[in-house]
C-alpha cells in the first residue's frame, strides 16, 4: 500500500476496493435497469393502445354509437359508452366526495385521536377491498330485484372513491395550517363556521385534487360494473335508473371478441379511457404538489 | 365517555337506514315481480338477456319490430344462456333466452317462469389448425376424447382413420371451452353424455360443465376468438360463426354413420325424432340411426318469461311474432330453420299464458 | 369540549344557535364516518349471507377439495387457492427486487431533476386501467409469450415441470407478469418514500466512513426500512390477489392446478368470481362463488390489516408519515 498513491482515497489501489467499487456499479447499473424497465413497460403500454387505437378513433367513432350486425361483430362507434362512463363516474363523484369530506373532517376536527385513527384504519380496509368483492355486495344490495342501473354502478363506484377522498382531504385539512384555525376560534366563531368558512376554502385546492385522483381510479374500475351495468343497449342512454355502456366495460366485452372490427373498437376505447385516466392522473398529481407547496408557503 | 354522547343521533339514523336496506336485501330470494327497475311498466321497451346461440336472429328481430306498427325497442345483452337465466330471476330484465333448460334449483328460483321455444339452430365444431383441411370428419366418441384429453395431438391414429388422406399435423390439440353459464354447452355435453358413456360419467352435462382440458373462455366470440389465436384450437359454437368469421367446421358422424353437413335442412330432419323431457322442452340431439339425414347437435332455444309480467301484453305481441311466419322467416338465411308448425303451435299456447 | 369556547363572551342570543351549528356539522361527519363502517360491516354481512349454504354444506373442506361440478353439485377451492397463491407470489417475487431497485433509483441514485418525472412514471403504470391491462395482454403479451418465451423456456429451463409444456396464449404466466406490472407501482412508489425518510446523518455517516453508495444501502438503508418494505410487500400482496378483470382476461379460466405447469390455463380466487358468477346453475354454485369471495374478503383484509399495523408501528418509532 503505498502512501503516494496517486489517487485520492488511499484504499482505491487494492483489488478488495476496486471489487467493492465494481460491485458498487453493477448495483447502480441494477437499480437504474429496473427503472428504465418500468418506464418502457409503460411505453409498451401506451405505444400499443396508441398504434393500435389511433387510426380507429375519429370525430364520427365519438359520436355514434355501436352497431351490431347479424353474427354479433361490433363496429361503429363507442359514444354511449363514453357518455355512460361520465354519468357513472359523475353520479359517484356526487355521492362520494360530500360522504368523503365529511369523513375527513369528522376525523381532522371532531373525533377524538384513537376514533380518527379507527375509522383511518377502516377507510384503508375498504380502499383494499378487492373491487370484484364489491361488485357482488353491491349486486346482491341494489341490483337483484331491482335491476341493472346506473345507479347501482355508482354507488359501487363511490365505495372505491370514498376511502380515497376521505384519506386525501384528511391530509389536507392537517396542513391547512394552525394559525388560520386558531385565529377563527379566536374571533369567536364556532367549530363548525371555522371548518365551513375558514378551512375548507383553503383546503378547495386538495379537495379538488383528491376528487381528480378518485374520479381517475373509479373511472378505470370494471369489476363493480361487472355485476351492476353489464347488458345495456347499443342505443345512447342517459337514464340512471337503468344499465348504461361504459368504456371500461365495453373493453372488457370487445377485448374478447374474434371480429378484428371489434377488437379495434376495444383498442379505441381503451385509449379514450386511458386519455381520460392518465390525464386526470397527471392532473391530479401536479396539482397536490402545487397546492402542497403553496400551503407550505403560507405557514 | 361524554365525547361519544354525539354519536346517539347519527348511530340511530343509521340503524333505521340499515334497517330499511337490510329488508330489501333479505327479500333477493322471494324476488318480488313488480319491483324490476326495467319493467317500470314503460312498454315502448323490452329488455332481455341471454343465449349468445339466438343473439344473431335476435339482432335481426330487434330492428325489425322497431319498424312494424308496434314500434317497440328491444335491447338485448347477450351473456350467455346462464346470465340470462339469472337475469330473469331476478327481475331484472322482462325476457330472458337459454339453450339449456331450467335446472330444478333455477325454475324454483324463477317462480312461475314458462321456457318457450321460439328458434331453431345447431352448433358446430370449430377448429384452427394450421395445415389441415376443412370439414375434417369426427365421430362423437373421438370428439369426447378430445375434449376428455385422451386424444391429444392433431395426427391421433383415430382422428387418421375418419380422415384418410387428410394432411394431418402433428399440432397439440387444446379443447377450449366456455367458462360461463352457456346453454351451447349443455347442448354439447348432452350429445357427448348421449354418444359416450366415458363422458357420461366422468363429466356430464351442464351449462357449466368441468372440462377434464383445455382453455375456458367467455360467451361464444370468446371461444371463437380463443380458437382464432390457439393453432391446434377446437371449439363449440353456433353455426352463424362459420359464415361470419370464415372458420373450418368438423363433420360430426351420426348415429347412420353419416356425415351431414349443419344445413337448416339436416337441422330439420333432427326435429322430426325430438324426445320430450319431463319439463316439456325437447333434445334433439344425437338422433337414432333411423333419421340418417339429422345433424346430431341441433337444438331449439327457449326464451324464458315469468308468467305474469307487468308488460305482458308488450312481451306476448314480440314473442308470437318473434314465433310467427315474419319473425321466423329472418332465420333460415343465418343458420337458424323455422320452427316446425307443431312447435310453433305450442310455443303460441305457452305464450298466450303470460299475463 | 367547550374548551374551545373564546374568552370574550359570545352574546347570548347567538349561544343556541352556535350550538346548533356546531351539533349539526358534528352530527353530519360522524353520521358520514358511521356510513362508512357501516358499509364495511354490511359488505361483510352480504358475503357471509351468500356463501352461508355453501358454507354449511362444505365446511373447512372447500378449502382443500379441487371439484369444480355444477353437475354433481360439489364445489372446491383448492386449485383456484392454489391459482391465487402461485400468481401472486410469483409476482412479488419479480416486483419486489424490481421495485426496491427503482425506489432506490428514485431516492438515491438518479440525477435530482430525473427524480420527480420517472417517479411519476412509474406512478402512472398503477394509473394503467385493469381492463386495458387486460387487452394488452390479450392481444400483445400473451401471443409473445406463446412465440417466444415459453418455447425458450422449455428448451432451457424444460427439466423443471413448472417451465414445461405447450406453449399456449393464455395461461398462468401471463396473468403473472400482468400481476407484476400492477404490484411494481405500489411497491416501488412506497420504497421510494421510505429511502427518502432515511436521516440523512445515518447515510453520510456510512458513507463518510467508506462504504460504496451500494454498500450503504445495502448495510444502513435496507436494514432500516426494512419493516416498511415488508408492509409494502403486503400490499402489493393484496392487490395481486385482488386483481380479478385482467387476470380473467389472461388466465384462460380452467380449474386445475397451477403446479403443473406456468403455460397452462388456471384460475384464481377473483378471476373465477369474475368469470362463473352470472349463470350459476344451482343455487350452490352461487354460494360457492360467495365464498370464495369470502375467502378474497379474508386474505385481503388480513394482509391490510397486517400492514397497515407494520405502518402504524413504524410511523410511531420514526414520526414519519408514509
Amino acid at each position: 500500500m503505498s502512501a503516494a498513491a496517486s489517487s485520492t482515497s488511499p484504499f482505491e489501489a487494492t483489488p478488495r476496493a476496486r471489487r467493492r467499487k465494481l460491485v458498487g456499479r453493477l448495483m447502480e447499473a441494477v437499480c437504474t435497469l429496473a427503472a428504465l424497465l418500468a418506464v418502457v413497460v409503460l411505453a409498451l403500454v401506451i405505444y400499443a393502445v396508441l398504434r393500435r387505437g389511433l387510426p380507429v378513433l375519429s370525430w364520427s367513432f365519438l359520436t355514434e354509437v355501436p352497431t351490431v350486425d347479424a353474427f354479433g361483430n361490433t363496429s361503429g362507434g363507442i359514444a354511449n359508452s363514453i357518455v355512460g362512463t361520465l354519468i357513472i363516474t359523475g353520479i359517484a363523484t356526487l355521492i362520494s366526495v360530500p360522504i368523503g369530506v365529511l369523513i375527513a373532517i369528522f376525523n381532522a376536527e371532531f373525533a377524538p385521536a384513537r376514533v380518527a385513527n379507527g375509522i383511518r384504519l377502516l377507510l384503508n380496509v375498504l380502499a383494499g377491498v378487492p373491487t370484484i368483492v364489491i361488485g357482488v355486495f353491491i349486486f346482491g344490495l341494489l341490483v337483484v330485484g331491482h335491476g341493472y342501473s346506473a345507479y347501482a354502478a355508482s354507488v359501487a363506484l363511490s365505495i372505491v372513491m370514498v376511502p380515497i377522498i376521505a384519506r386525501s382531504v384528511e391530509e389536507v385539512l392537517a396542513t391547512v395550517p394552525g394559525h388560520l384555525r386558531e385565529g377563527s376560534l379566536a374571533l369567536g366563531a364556532t367549530r363548525a363556521k371555522t371548518v365551513v368558512s375558514v378551512i375548507l376554502p383553503t383546503a378547495t385546492g386538495g379537495i379538488v385534487t383528491a376528487t381528480i385522483l378518485a374520479v381517475a381510479r373509479a373511472a378505470g374500475e370494471t369489476a363493480p360494473i361487472l355485476f351492476t351495468s353489464s347488458i345495456f343497449a347499443n342505443a345512447m342512454s342517459t337514464d340512471p335508473s337503468k344499465a348504461m355502456a361504459s368504456l371500461p366495460m365495453t373493453i372488457y366485452l370487445d377485448s374478447q371478441q374474434p371480429s378484428v372490427t371489434a377488437q379495434q373498437q376495444a383498442w379505441a376505447a381503451a385509449l379514450v379511457l386511458m386519455a381520460l385516466v392518465l390525464l386526470a392522473s397527471i392532473a391530479g398529481r401536479l396539482l397536490s404538489l402545487r397546492s402542497r407547496r403553496r400551503i407550505e408557503q403560507s405557514r | 365517555m361524554p365525547k361519544l354522547k354525539w354519536l346517539i343521533v347519527p348511530l340511530a339514523v343509521a340503524a333505521v337506514a340499515a334497517g330499511c336496506g337490510g329488508s330489501s336485501s333479505s327479500s333477493s330470494s322471494s324476488s318480488s315481480t313488480g319491483g324490476a327497475g326495467t319493467s317500470s311498466a314503460d312498454n315502448s321497451v323490452l329488455v332481455g338477456a341471454g343465449s349468445t346461440f339466438v343473439a344473431p336472429l335476435v339482432a335481426q328481430w330487434e330492428a325489425a319490430y322497431l319498424k312494424t306498427p308496434a314500434a317497440v325497442t328491444i335491447t338485448y345483452g347477450a351473456v350467455g344462456s346462464g346470465g340470462g337465466v339469472d337475469a330473469i330471476t331476478a327481475r331484472s330484465v322482462d325476457f330472458g333466452a337459454s339453450d339449456a333448460p331450467l335446472t330444478s334449483d333455477q325454475a324454483t328460483a324463477c317462480k312461475g317462469c314458462v321456457q318457450i321455444p321460439w328458434a331453431l339452430g345447431a352448433t358446430t365444431v370449430d377448429y384452427n389448425v394450421q395445415g389441415a383441411p376443412n370439414n375434417l370428419k369426427l365421430t362423437g366418441k373421438v370428439l369426447a376424447d378430445i375434449f376428455l384429453g385422451k386424444i391429444t395431438s392433431w395426427n391421433d391414429p383415430a382422428i387418421k382413420a375418419l380422415n384418410p388422406g387428410a394432411s394431418l399435423p402433428a399440432t397439440h390439440i387444446t379443447p377450449i371451452y366456455r367458462s360461463d353459464g352457456s346453454g351451447t354447452s349443455f347442448v354439447f355435453t348432452d350429445y357427448l353424455s348421449s354418444v359416450d358413456p366415458e363422458w357420461a360419467s366422468k363429466v356430464g352435462t351442464s351449462t357449466q360443465p368441468t372440462f377434464p382440458t383445455g382453455t375456458g373462455a367467455e360467451h361464444s366470440s370468446g371461444v371463437i376468438a380463443a380458437m382464432q389465436a390457439t393453432n391446434g384450437g377446437i371449439t363449440y359454437a353456433e353455426t352463424s360463426y362459420i359464415a361470419a368469421d370464415s372458420l373450418d367446421y368438423a363433420l360430426i358422424q351420426n348415429a347412420a354413420g353419416q356425415y351431414p353437413k349443419p344445413t337448416n335442412g339436416a337441422v330439420l330432419a333432427a326435429t322430426t325424432t325430438g324426445t320430450k323431457r319431463p319439463d316439456g322442452t325437447i333434445k334433439l340431439v344425437n338422433p337414432p340411426a333411423a333419421n340418417a339425414k339429422a345433424y346430431p347437435l341441433a337444438s331449439y332455444t327457449y326464451v324464458i318469461v315469468p308468467k305474469s309480467s307487468p308488460k305482458a301484453a308488450t312481451l306476448r305481441a314480440f314473442l308470437n311474432y318473434a314465433v310467427g311466419p315474419t319473425g321466423q322467416a329472418f332465420g333460415p338465411p343465418i343458420g337458424y330453420p323455422a320452427l316446425p308448425s307443431s312447435v310453433v303451435a305450442q310455443a303460441k299456447t305457452l305464450i298466450a299464458e303470460i299475463k | 369540549m367547550s374548551t374551545e369556547a373564546p374568552t370574550t363572551p359570545a352574546p347570548h342570543h347567538l349561544g343556541r344557535r352556535l350550538r346548533i351549528g356546531d351539533l349539526g356539522l358534528r352530527t353530519l361527519t360522524a353520521a358520514a364516518a358511521l356510513l362508512a363502517i357501516l358499509t364495511i360491516g354490511l359488505l361483510v354481512w352480504e358475503v357471509l349471507r351468500g356463501a352461508h349454504e355453501s358454507i354449511s354444506t362444505f365446511g373447512l373442506g372447500f378449502l382443500t377439495s379441487t371439484d369444480w361440478n355444477a353437475v354433481t353439485n360439489v364445489f372446491g377451492a383448492r386449485y383456484l387457492l392454489e391459482g391465487t397463491l402461485v400468481t401472486s407470489f410469483f409476482a412479488l417475487v419479480i416486483a419486489v427486487p424490481l421495485s426496491i431497485a427503482i425506489g432506490l433509483f428514485l431516492s438515491e441514485l438518479a440525477p435530482k431533476a430525473l427524480r420527480a418525472p420517472v417517479g411519476m412514471l412509474v406512478e402512472l403504470l398503477a394509473a394503467i386501467p385493469s381492463v386495458v391491462l387486460g387487452l394488452w395482454g390479450i392481444i400483445v403479451l400473451g401471443p409473445f409469450i406463446s412465440t417466444h418465451i415459453e418455447p425458450w423456456l422449455d428448451d432451457h429451463l424444460g427439466f423443471i415441470p413448472l417451465f414445461s409444456g405447450y406453449a399456449s396464449n393464455v395461461g398462468v404466466l401471463p396473468a403473472c407478469l400482468i400481476l407484476t406490472i400492477m404490484v411494481v407501482p405500489i411497491v416501488s412508489s412506497i420504497s421510494r418514500e421510505l429511502f427518502n425518510s432515511v436521516p440523512a446523518d445515518l447515510k453520510q455517516g456510512a458513507l463518510a466512513l467508506g462504504a460504496t453508495r451500494w454498500e450503504m444501502v445495502r448495510q444502513v438503508a435496507i436494514p432500516q426500512v426494512s419493516a416498511g418494505l415488508v408492509a409494502a410487500t403486503m400490499l402489493g400482496f393484496a392487490r395481486a390477489v385482488g386483481e380479478a378483470i385482467a387476470v380473467a382476461q389472461v388466465i384462460g379460466a380452467h380449474n386445475a392446478s397451477p403446479f403443473g405447469s406456468l403455460f397452462k390455463p388456471a384460475g384464481t380466487l377473483a378471476s373465477w368470481i369474475a368469470t362463473q358468477f352470472s349463470g350459476s346453475a344451482t343455487s350452490l354454485q352461487r354460494s360457492s362463488l360467495y365464498y370464495l369471495a369470502l375467502i378474497l374478503l379474508t386474505i385481503s383484509l388480513v394482509t391490510n390489516v397486517a400492514a397497515q399495523l407494520i405502518v402504524r408501528r413504524i410511523q410511531k418509532r420514526m414520526g414519519v408519515r408514509v
